[in-house]
């Protein structure tokens, strides 16, 4: 009896443990963070800076492999925008990859929810170091602390951007605190803070990194918000634009490819860089983007729509060849059903026998930089400020569109620049680097080009409604009836 | 320890048993067979009605109804005159045509707690007429795209090739240098000079159709055209030289039927300016009941007479 009872004890244990475990009734909305440790030191501060890029970079899914409540940072972000933009799709429609092209992503979705969860953890890292911002050398505290809110507001700006209004949370705040945790604010609060975050950038920052915020940077993005407004400051952002330009430290690669395999290059204002072969700094996207001779996880993501290879036919002049591939029997179409992305090729690719390509020795950890911004995007981006919503014949905007189109091999200077054109100019130029669903949104065209995609692809479930994403499920349900659910 | 073991051996497999069976129920209760409000948490997320429209691209008076209600799961249209609908994104034709009618959408929740919002929706017909692209209107394809496929008693060559045309791109840009156009010179002309070698350079295009009392569609037929002077070459046709251009009111696999129908609208063109000196027409014309039209071009001349950068585009 003595020895039944020991037992019965260990057995009663086991269901107390697994019963009554913490994590489980109480779990930690994504929102929130305990505050373990913090920074003593100016290299303390640095070194929480640095660990705020580490959530941008995100974690390898090649490395974590299971789906659920890993941060991939930005490594998945190419679901919640090309695939859901006219550009590109997934080969198989299995899982929940597989949703966001067709219109179908649900509040429960995975991969949505590591997204908003990722953008949360850079907001929080980078609320954590303001907290102990005063712990650095008194000349670094400015520089610092834009760095903190530059990233900060790229976070929101890609939240605000996707979700519509969110929790807007600029302090350290524990998991009790559910009115800022869980309360969507309205998206003129919301981008005014965005607004005040990257203007320390543009005061306080210098350009002396690359992957690391600098005042180009700052200008670059900030531009970017103000032609995002639902009211554009058209002069604000072209002034932005001017001011990069008039720095003279940024220029167009003469050659297309270089862009993306000469890391870090002259024309990088702001990029994420991963290491390759090492499984803590390297992304999983670039194997995804295979297909023919599949080195990801999937069938094959990313893969290119045939009416964007059209529309490359007709504009996309040398860049074509460095965008996108086909192969085996569509690799001479000049439209093919199932391109794949070569913008981000692992190293040690060569992709030159069509038949049977090779992806070097470690595809699945590749240490392809991921480009937030590039010059050409600002040098767009200055046109369409000085466009201000309209066809132009300004001709400072028409040399600035001409600039990227002359890199591609063009030399057909219209004296007429329509929005149609700088939208198809930006289509190409910016492929496949995330660009496409939110300058569909800016132009205010969105409903009109994807519903007659949708319509054109046979993807029913597409309304108005879906140029949002649903909130997380996860989030609407921790928070006890705080969070709103966008329409369904 | 296991003679002991043994002998107690059912008496240990009954407690055992029963110890499970009550820490499982335990352990089930608190997490599955609670009463049906137990716990649970009032909804303070009532429905917020909304939505927007947008008129269908076939018809104005079709409205394509988008809800953007939250926290909802059932909806009621009322579209006046007793019209509803219980569709979530319902379409609905106001038959009526012009003007504004209250639209009430009300949405509601399975707690059926519910929110109406009304809405004026304002019917108008935003007529966006076809654009027409003429092709080859810069003549840079030489002849092609402006024959007539036949000619009772006269040639299908449409007029002379030229390289000397506009310094004008056909998008407006300067060239630098001249572009291709059409020519024609006196042994293309019409008029005295009318032989079954004259050159009529046609071609076919479709606008949108004028509707007798509801609309009227304008379009304008626009061209640049330059004539020599005499110092660059001598000789005036009777009635000067000059360059006709038509709109015909249907389309013509014949050219002699082309030639002899009555044009819709007629403009001669007889500035004199020099060779590569272009002037630029603004012909404007009314489309007719079909939408089935045609340009047609000829010349009346002595010496050589120019056109380049054809285009019709509808008036603002």
């Amino acid at each position: 009896m003595k020895h039944i009872k020991y037992f019965v004890f260990a057995v009663t244990g086991v269901f107390f443990a697994s019963c009554d475990a913490d994590e489980f009734l109480n779990p930690l909305p994504d929102a929130a963070i305990v505050t373990e440790s913090y920074f003593q030191s100016d290299d303390d501060v640095l070194s929480g800076i640095i660990g705020i890029y580490d959530a941008v970079q995100g974690v390898n899914e090649n490395t974590e492999s299971s789906s659920i409540r890993f941060n991939r940072g930005i490594q998945l972000e190419y679901l919640l925008t090309e695939h859901r933009s006219d550009n590109t799709r997934s080969k198989t429609l299995e899982g929940s990859r597989a949703d966001f092209h067709r219109y179908i992503v649900e509040p429960d979705n995975i991969q949505s929810e590591d997204y908003y969860q990722s953008m949360y953890e850079i907001i929080f890292r980078a609320n954590n170091v303001l907290a102990y911002i005063d712990n650095a050398e008194a000349d670094n505290i400015n520089a610092y602390t834009a760095e903190a809110k530059f990233l900060r507001a790229y976070a929101y700006f890609n939240l605000v951007r996707l979700y519509g209004p969110i929790p807007l949370v600029t302090a350290v705040v524990g998991p009790d605190e559910k009115e800022t945790l869980f309360t969507r604010i309205e998206l003129p609060i919301v981008y005014d803070q965005i607004i005040q975050d990257l203007l320390e950038g543009v005061e306080h920052l210098d350009n002396t990194h690359k992957s690391r915020a600098s005042k180009a940077a700052a200008q670059g993005l900030l531009a970017k918000v103000y032609l995002s407004l639902p009211e554009p400051n058209y002069t604000a952002a072209a002034a932005l634009c001017q001011a990069i330009i008039d720095s003279g430290e940024f220029s167009l690669q003469s050659n297309f490819r270089d862009v993306f395999y000469n890391e870090l290059n002259s024309e990088i204002i702001f990029a994420v860089q991963f290491l390759s072969g090492n499984p803590e700094e390297s992304q999983g996207f670039s194997s995804e983007f295979t297909s023919y001779k599949r080195q990801g996880r999937q069938d094959g993501l990313n893969i290119v729509n045939t009416n964007l290879a059209e529309v490359f036919n007709e504009r996309g002049g040398n860049r074509t060849a460095a965008s996108y591939a086909a192969f085996g029997s569509e690799a001479l179409l000049a439209v093919p059903e199932n391109a794949e992305v070569i913008k981000f090729l692992p190293d040690g690719s060569d992709i030159s026998d069509r038949a049977n390509p090779s992806y070097g020795p470690s595809p699945a950890n590749a240490g392809n930089d991921w480009i937030i911004l590039r010059y050409s995007d600002i040098l767009l981006l200055h046109a369409e400020a000085l466009m201000a919503g309209n066809d132009t014949t300004n001709n400072t905007a028409i040399d600035s569109y001409m600039a990227v189109r002359s890199r591609a091999g063009f030399t057909d200077r219209p004296s007429v620049l329509t929005q149609s054109e700088l939208l198809n100019e930006r289509r190409v130029e910016l492929a496949f680097e995330n660009h496409r669903f939110f300058d569909l949104l800016r132009f205010g065209v969105a409903h009109d080009v994807l519903g007659a995609h949708a319509e054109d692809m046979g993807y029913t479930s597409y309304n108005i409604r879906r140029l949002l994403l649903p909130m997380p499920a996860r989030e609407v349900n921790l928070s006890e009836g705080l969070m709103t659910q966008n329409p369904q | 320890m296991k003679t002991r073991m043994t002998k107690h051996n059912t008496r240990r497999s009954y407690l055992l048993l029963s110890a499970i069976l009550l820490l499982s129920i335990g352990c089930e209760k608190a997490f599955e067979f609670e009463l049906p409000e137990a716990g649970s948490l009032p909804d303070n997320n009532p429905p917020v009605a909304a939505f927007a429209y947008i008129p269908s691209a076939e018809n104005f008076r079709t409205i394509n109804f988008n809800n953007l209600s939250t926290e909802s799961t059932n909806y009621v249209w009322d579209f006046g005159g007793g019209n509803t609908s219980t569709e979530k994104d319902p379409t609905y034709t106001f038959e009526a045509g012009e003007g504004a009618y209250p639209v009430s959408l009300t949405a509601r929740d399975a707690n059926q707690a519910e929110n109406t919002i009304t809405v004026d929706v304002n019917v108008v017909d935003r007529f966006v007429p076809l654009p027409v692209t003429i092709i080859n209107g810069d003549f840079d394809g030489g002849q092609n795209d402006w024959k007539f496929s036949t000619f009772t008693g006269g040639t299908t060559s449409p007029f002379n090739a030229s390289s000397d045309g506009s310094f004008t791109n056909y998008d407006g840009s300067d060239n630098g240098a001249k572009t291709k156009g059409a020519k024609w010179t006196k042994s293309t002309s019409a008029g005295v000079y009318l032989s079954s070698n004259t050159r009529y350079a046609y071609q076919a295009i479709l606008v949108s159709p004028s509707i007798p009392n509801e609309r009227t569609v304008r379009y304008i037929l626009e061209y640049e055209y330059a004539i020599k002077t005499p110092a660059e070459q001598p000789g005036v046709a009777s009635g000067g030289n000059r360059i006709i251009s038509e709109v015909l009111g249907a389309h013509f696999a014949d050219g002699a039927d082309a030639v002899a129908s009555t044009p819709v609208s007629q403009f001669v063109a007889s500035e004199v300016k020099g060779k590569t000196s272009h002037t630029t027409v603004e012909q404007e014309f009314i489309a007719n009941g079909t939408g089935e039209m045609a340009i047609m071009f000829y010349a009346v001349t002595d010496v050589d007479v120019y056109i380049d950068n054809v285009k019709v585009y509808a008036v603002e």
